[in-house]
């Protein structure tokens, strides 16, 4: 107990500090009492150049923000999906919400074209809403069989919406399809202050729920019978894990588009050095995903000079190089 | 007593094809009940539809008195903990799969409180696995997961459990286990005080432990009642289609089986 307690707290640690980085390293290096004051403008005499200040409050910040809700949600969401399904393999993005909210951002783009540019997250979002209402109509609410079901489901509805946004990208026109880039490959670069509320809502009570739900998950980890003699509703509860987890997804991928990786990297780090027993302990999850989020957000800001690499080449580089790493080092988990 | 356990023409058909077929038995509390019968003869599927994991297509189950139908699956958790055929994977500590126990007693938020813990820490002693507790379930052997198990059911009664309506449901929990885990195992569960039912492959142990036998083939219930009544050397001969003579057990004084070979050592 008091070993995962000293883990958390060298998490929240970590995180920190990668907030503090993050605010500090960009185009304009800001030293920490500068931070400090465009934070907490009260709270010394020290005056900060108003520039500084605005690129802290209202651009860093923000973006810092969503990476750190991203990162935390997504790996929140993975580790949910991985207990609940029993596949190592669960993702969020593989029931088809990355490929439908692609979809809908297109849509937006091209045939709706009437409608503001400041549709596309909603389009994006009821996009990937759709993908996953149609795995959930097809996986249904009997435990018979309803893993396979989702997970097929979710990789035939990401090739269908895949097929779709394809063909509608080639009868359009080329600066149609380099907006849709931003989609798949994901970045936090439209972070803004009263952008923030639908990511943080969604994502804040869907963990709450998580954690609520967190022995129940345990137990369907360990076998759908297990869980129902236990007295878990096992079918519901994972409707209901699949629902939260796709709404934080669709919420991510409207706002900051499709980052892959993230949910299927960070539960198997945990898994790989805490061990599966620490897979629904959601705190070491969320500070471990937000952190990696934040880093590899600044990472993408600062690699190449005047230029954002995207973060999805990021996370999949990075991500997958890591992976097979620790995958080589630990035969067994 | 009323009988913990009564069960009233039970019958569940999947796909055109009978499972269960017109069940009916009654077990008294606190009575260890063995059920017997070759594979495939529906010893699962009537433990499932016992503590209701599978829906009957007809007939009742009633659980102290009350149609397991007509509550709900925490209800039901509290009154019967199950050990089914181990087959899953769970790569949790020895406490933490002890204290899945807990779970129908837990609001959705609540934590362990130290009455819990010592619920927990009381069980683990019970079950000699102190010293196991902090092992990976997987690693453990066959008769020490098994222990586990049982430890966990403990658990799952809850604090302030009447031992006259609870009742722990095994599937086969004695398979893989050598002669003495077998023995163990069924010592410690008889220990518990509760109402047992479970499903075993030995007759001769079936014959040693239970109070009562349900033999049943093809889903029907051929013969129920004393291991005397029911392990008749004809009956036995013609469902497990085997050549068998029935002694009596030198210190139980139940029946004791003896298997014809075969030629092959003549």
């Amino acid at each position: 107990m008091s070993k995962t307690i000293a883990i958390i707290f060298i998490l929240t640690l970590a995180c920190a500090m990668s907030m503090v980085a993050a605010l500090s390293f960009g185009a304009i290096s800001i030293s920490f009492s500068d931070i400090i004051s465009a934070l907490m403008p009260g709270l010394s005499d020290h005056q900060v150049d108003p520039i500084i200040s605005k690129i802290v409050v209202e651009l860093r910040l923000p973006r810092i923000l969503l990476a750190l809700l991203s990162g935390a949600g997504l790996a929140v969401a993975g580790a949910t999906l991985q207990l609940v399904t029993r596949n190592p393999l669960a993702d969020p993005f593989l029931f088809g919400i990355s490929a439908g909210a692609s979809f809908g951002a297109v849509t937006v783009l091209t045939v709706l074209t009437s409608i503001s540019i400041m549709w596309l997250p909603l389009g994006a979002f009821i996009g990937g809403l759709l993908a996953v209402f149609m795995v959930l109509y097809i996986a249904g609410n009997h435990t018979y069989q309803q893993i396979e079901r989702m997970l097929l489901a979710g990789v035939a509805c990401s090739f269908m919406f895949s097929a779709a946004t394809s063909a509608i990208l080639y009868q359009s026109d080329p600066q149609a399809a380099a907006s849709i880039l931003f989609w798949t490959l994901g970045s936090f670069s439209q972070a803004e202050w009263e952008n923030l509320w639908a990511p943080t809502i969604v994502i804040v009570i869907s963990v709450i729920i998580f954690f609520g739900y967190s022995k129940q998950v345990l137990a369907i980890s360990s076998g759908d019978e297990n869980a129902a003699t236990l007295g878990v509703n096992v079918s519901v509860v994972r409707l209901l894990m699949l629902i939260l987890s796709s709404l934080i997804c669709a919420v991510i991928v409207a706002n900051a588009g499709g980052i892959a990786f993230v949910g299927l990297l960070i539960p198997h780090i945990v898994r790989l050095t805490l061990g599966q027993r620490q897979l629904n302990n959601y705190f070491i999850i969320a500070l471990m995903g937000a952190t990696f989020m934040i880093l590899i957000d600044l990472a993408a800001r600062t690699m190449i000079p005047n230029q954002e690499v995207p973060l999805g080449i990021i996370t999949s580089a990075i991500g997958s190089v890591f992976f097979l790493f620790i995958l080589k080092q630990r035969r067994q988990y | 007593m009323s009988p913990i356990i009564q069960v009233n023409n039970l019958c569940w058909n999947v796909n055109g094809k009978t499972i269960l077929d017109d069940i009916s038995f009654t077990i008294p509390s606190g009575q260890f009940v063995g059920i017997i019968g070759t594979n495939g003869s529906g010893k699962t599927s009537l433990l499932r539809s016992l503590y209701r994991y599978a829906k009957p297509s007809s007939g009742t189950v009633l659980l102290n008195g009350k149609d397991i139908w007509q509550q709900n699956a925490i209800d039901i958790a509290k009154q019967i903990a199950v050990v089914s055929q181990l087959n899953t994977v769970t790569p949790y500590q020895v406490i933490d799969v002890v204290a899945m126990g807990l779970i129908p007693h837990k609001a959705l938020f609540e934590g362990q409180t130290t009455h819990d813990k010592h619920l927990i820490e009381n069980a683990l002693t019970q079950l000699d696995l102190l010293e196991l507790k902090n092992n990976n379930f997987e690693t453990l052997s066959g008769g020490e997961q098994q222990r586990v198990l049982i430890a966990r059911a403990i658990v799952q009664q809850g604090h302030n459990r009447n031992p006259s309506q609870q009742l722990l449901i095994m599937d086969e929990p004695t398979n893989h286990l050598d002669i003495h885990y077998q023995l163990d195992l069924l010592q410690r569960v008889k220990k518990l005080g509760i109402s047992i039912v479970v499903s075993l492959h030995d007759l001769n142990i079936a014959s040693a432990f239970c109070d009562q036998l349900l033999l049943i083939d093809h889903g029907k219930i051929i013969r129920q009642g004393t291991p005397q009544q029911v392990l008749d050397p004809e009956l036995i001969n013609k469902i497990y289609n085997v050549d068998v003579t029935v002694i009596e057990h030198p210190q139980h004084r139940r029946p004791h089986l003896l298997f014809s070979y075969g030629d092959n050592n003549e």
